[in-house]
């Protein structure tokens, strides 16, 4: 059983490893797919996005084939058929194209899925590669004259790829001026060198080709030419050019047609030498390939799980780290040892410096931009617009804003839930927007800010807005409130929409359509440590906002005891710590409050949350403050007893999810300790005030 | 049938340890089990080794609060936290009465805890009295428990002269059902 088991395990690794894969091509197809249609706009097609297209699609050819997804490897191969149409022109890079590229990728990620329905996938392939062909079979763009390559030299036209052609003519097309860049490099420094000459040309064009040179070098020595489209002049070509020797020659001037062929200027001369080596042959590559295999060794793929493993050690550090600080602590106290507790201290200072670093660091690697889920809304908006033909804008604010890799992913469908929901319900019709004085297209907002310990993501549209009364109405029918319940202010009426059942749909909103929970967004959000708010005004819009912790690895916590236990609040949501008298806490119908500076404050205590023995009666209790978003509470524990780091551990065994219960946390020699979630309680809190 | 009787004071980590690999490889020879007794007072329980991932002494439990009685809290395993389920409350026996002060200390000295292997990576803590030994035998001298009602017990397995009341491991951690 056990050897099944592992052999399950084997293919289900192998599996995973397969599907963050495919998922990894894919998400940089799109990033360059939405790129290309961004770029396109200004009239041509950027090379080197439409070549990593192609690499990415012949990439996921690759994996497909090597983990047997036949109908996946068959449209990835057409895949590359359109893009390699694109990029050698025999397809135009116009709407209908990159409508049909985006659907393959679509169809692409779906097929992961679609593993159990093996026949109605491979029919939805071969009807897209039926669409692929009719569109590579259109009447392709006029091709343009050979009379444009007249003068070039015939060796040098001969020498180029088919690809590399394409590219000439392009440039020609486009009235660019063509130079042919030659340099020598040493041999053993010619990548460098060579890469470096790329680059600085690419800052002002495109290198078409690069070749090596004839002629004779010295032996230590390798020539090459580069066929050069660029919109400068020779001279500005070779001012930015930093290698020794090097050579411009400009054989067709900026603008000129296929007009006579432009007097050779040299600007710079140099000793006309170069050797045939078969490193040339692999420095040439279609596309800038030197580039591109360089960008790929520079990043790596980690499985976060392996990154988790990381942040355990470095949080058993931290609890060592803790330890080494006491000891110190104590050997200074002693005069006979202060000396050398001195010195001990000095070194856990500079250990405790290092290992915050090592731990930022470790954080720092989990960390990805919020782009990612940015791009997938704006994708899904894109197609939503086309599909059903509502004229909505999605603008996106912030996508740089860094999250845990983990809560990013949580992310996605909550997110995608409100988008949707704002698509299809909040924003009017054009006719229902010109009524009400606003213009036509429906603007939905997504804005991501970092505030201190956790990040703000809000999403806002300019429809409808939601109607109090109407959720009020709603929530009352079916129970969860008084209908004439004339105590609860209008956040608490809003707040309502997260409540299981309750639709922002039909009766809310009256639009038909499927409005759906809102209370699985709630939920999925609490999970994560964050809370969720809606704000709304009849008629002007909605705004949604998620607040969320950055990490859910390490923080800094607050210890506090209650009896004999001990728990931790992370700090991050801890607002200010106070000891009060028990005489100065008040009560209304019941609930205990306190006056913090003139506003009244919600207290609960932690002990009858979490049904353990009360303190003595009229001892003096500390309340920690904690806030999340706009709201506050104060938590009645015994005592505070410090800070400390603590790394928050998912709770294993049977209990899935303890309310109020983030995780916890192990602190060396105070053993293994709660840490408590405050998202949870300022809810419950608040959803107690309301059931009041 | 063959056992092999251990001295208490043995490594029971180790115990468990190779007691599992020995699992793994018998696994294709699917007639033969291996079964890790427990003790809850004078009865004697087991569990299949390969659930076992290893035996650790009784430490500090930290209570968790919102939880089934069966769920005595938590503890850290090399940076792990892993819920602890007290099998006597989980079968709702009673405590052990209270003796005199060495006899329990006795006691509470060969407590261990556990530690199950979960289908989805996930551990658990079973707390029992005492662990004492591995059992080899052959499914078909399993027999099925008396008790029709048996919630947790799937089989009866002959050790000597009693029978050891074999856990159905999924059903003493579905603490949804009956607890």
């Amino acid at each position: 059983m056990a050897a099944r088991r592992t052999r399950k395990q084997a293919r289900s690794r192998a599996a995973r490893e397969f599907v963050s894969e495919v998922e990894e091509i894919l998400d940089r197809m799109r990033a360059d797919l939405a790129d290309l249609g961004d770029a396109r706009a200004g009239g041509h097609l950027d090379p080197d996005l439409a070549n990593r297209l192609f690499r990415s699609a012949h990439s996921l050819k690759g994996v497909a084939g090597m983990f047997g997804f036949e109908g996946m490897s068959e449209l990835a191969h057409h895949l590359e058929d359109v893009l390699d149409g694109l990029r050698m022109g025999r397809l135009a890079p116009d709407a209908p194209a990159l409508d049909l590229l985006d659907e393959v990728v679509e169809l692409v990620a779906g097929l992961i899925e679609r593993e159990g329905d093996p026949a109605g996938a491979q029919a939805d392939v071969q009807t897209m590669i039926g669409r692929i062909h009719a569109a590579l079979d259109a009447p392709p763009e006029p091709s343009a004259a050979d009379a444009e390559l007249e003068g070039l030299d015939a060796s040098l036209l001969r020498a180029l790829t088919e690809y590399e052609e394409h590219r000439l003519r392009e440039s020609l097309r486009r009235g660019l001026a063509i130079h042919l860049v030659e340099a020598s490099f040493e041999i053993l420094s010619f990548e460098e060198g060579l890469s470096e000459l790329t680059r600085a040309v690419r800052e002002v064009g495109e290198v078409i080709s690069t070749l090596p040179a004839p002629g004779d070098a010295p032996d230590s020595q390798i020539r090459f030419s580069l066929l050069v489209g660029a919109s400068v002049r020779a001279e500005e070509l070779r001012s930015r050019i930093d290698v020794p020797g090097a050579t411009v020659h400009e054989l067709r001037p900026a603008g000129a047609a296929a007009a006579a062929p432009a007097t050779p200027a040299s600007v710079a001369t140099g000793e006309d030498a170069a050797v045939t080596d078969p490193l040339a042959e692999a420095s040439r590559g279609e596309g800038g390939e030197l580039e591109s295999l360089k960008s790929i060794s520079e990043t790596v793929r980690v499985d976060i799980r392996k990154l988790d493993e990381l942040m355990n050690l470095v949080g058993e550090l931290v609890i060592q780290r803790g330890a080494l600080g006491a000891i110190a602590d104590r050997l200074i106290h002693d005069p006979a040892t202060a000396k050398i507790g001195r010195e001990l201290g000095k070194i856990h200072k500079n250990f405790e410096r290092r290992l915050a670093d090592l731990q930022a660091g470790v954080l720092e690697v989990r960390m990805v931009p919020l782009r990612q889920v940015f791009e997938k809304l704006s994708r899904v908006v894109r197609r939503l617009r086309r599909d059903i033909g509502k004229d909505v804008r999605l603008e996106v604010r912030g996508g740089d804003t860094e999250l845990d890799k983990l809560i990013v992913e949580q992310l996605a469908d909550p997110l995608m839930h409100v988008v949707r929901n704002a698509f299809d319900h909040a924003i009017e019709t054009p006719a229902e927007r010109s009524a009400a004085g606003k213009p036509p297209e429906g603007v939905i907002r997504l804005d991501a800010l970092q505030r201190g310990n956790h990040v703000v993501i809000q999403v806002c549209d300019d429809g409808r807005g939601i109607d109090p009364a109407a959720v009020l109405r709603r929530a009352a029918a079916l129970g969860l409130v008084e209908a004439d319940d004339s105590s609860l202010t209008r956040k608490q009426i809003l707040d309502l929409i997260f409540a299981p059942g309750l639709s922002t749909a039909d009766e809310v909103t009256e639009t038909s359509g499927r409005g759906v929970g809102m209370d699985v967004v709630r939920e999925n959000v609490n999970a994560l440590g964050g809370i969720v708010h809606v704000d709304s005004e009849l008629g002007r819009g909605t705004t949604v906002s998620f607040t969320l912790p950055i990490t859910l690895a390490i923080i800094q916590a607050v210890l506090v005891g209650v009896g004999d236990q001990r728990f931790a609040i992370p700090l991050g949501a801890v607002l200010e710590t106070l000891l009060v008298d028990p005489a100065t806490i008040q009560r209304s119908e019941g609930r205990e409050f306190l006056n913090l500076r003139g506003e009244p404050l919600a207290l609960r205590r932690l002990h009858a949350e979490f049904e353990l023995p009360p303190p003595p009666l009229g001892a003096r209790q500390a309340v920690v403050v904690v806030g999340l978003g706009d709201a506050r509470l104060g938590v009645l524990v015994d005592r505070l007893e410090g800070q400390q780091d603590a790394v928050i551990k998912p709770i294993q065994g049977p209990i899935r999810s303890v309310r109020g219960i983030a995780g916890a946390t192990e602190l060396g020699s105070q053993g293994t300790v709660l840490v408590i979630d405050v998202a949870a309680l300022v809810e419950d809190a608040a959803k107690r005030r309301e059931a009041a | 049938m063959s056992t092999a009787v251990l001295d208490p004071r043995e490594n029971f980590e180790t115990l468990a340890r190779t007691a599992g690999l020995r699992g793994d490889a018998h696994e294709e020879a699917a007639a033969e089990r291996e079964l890790l007794v427990l003790w809850l007072g004078d009865d004697p329980y087991a569990i299949p080794v390969e659930r076992v991932r290893e035996i650790v002494r009784l430490r500090p439990i930290t209570p968790i609060p919102r939880v089934p009685e069966a769920v005595r809290g938590v503890l850290s395993l090399r940076g792990e936290i892993v819920q602890v389920i007290d099998l006597r409350r989980r079968l709702g026996l009673a405590e052990p009465e209270r003796r005199q002060g060495g006899e329990s200390e006795r006691r509470s000295e060969r407590r261990r805890v556990v530690v199950l292997n979960g289908e989805d990576g996930q551990m658990t803590g079973l707390l029992v009295d005492r662990v004492s030994e591995v059992l080899r035998l052959r499914d078909d001298a399993l027999r099925p428990p008396t008790a029709r009602e048996a919630s947790t017990v799937h089989a009866l397995a002959p050790h000597g002269e009693h029978f050891v009341s074999v856990f159905d491991v999924d059903r003493v951690l579905d603490l949804d059902g009956d607890a």
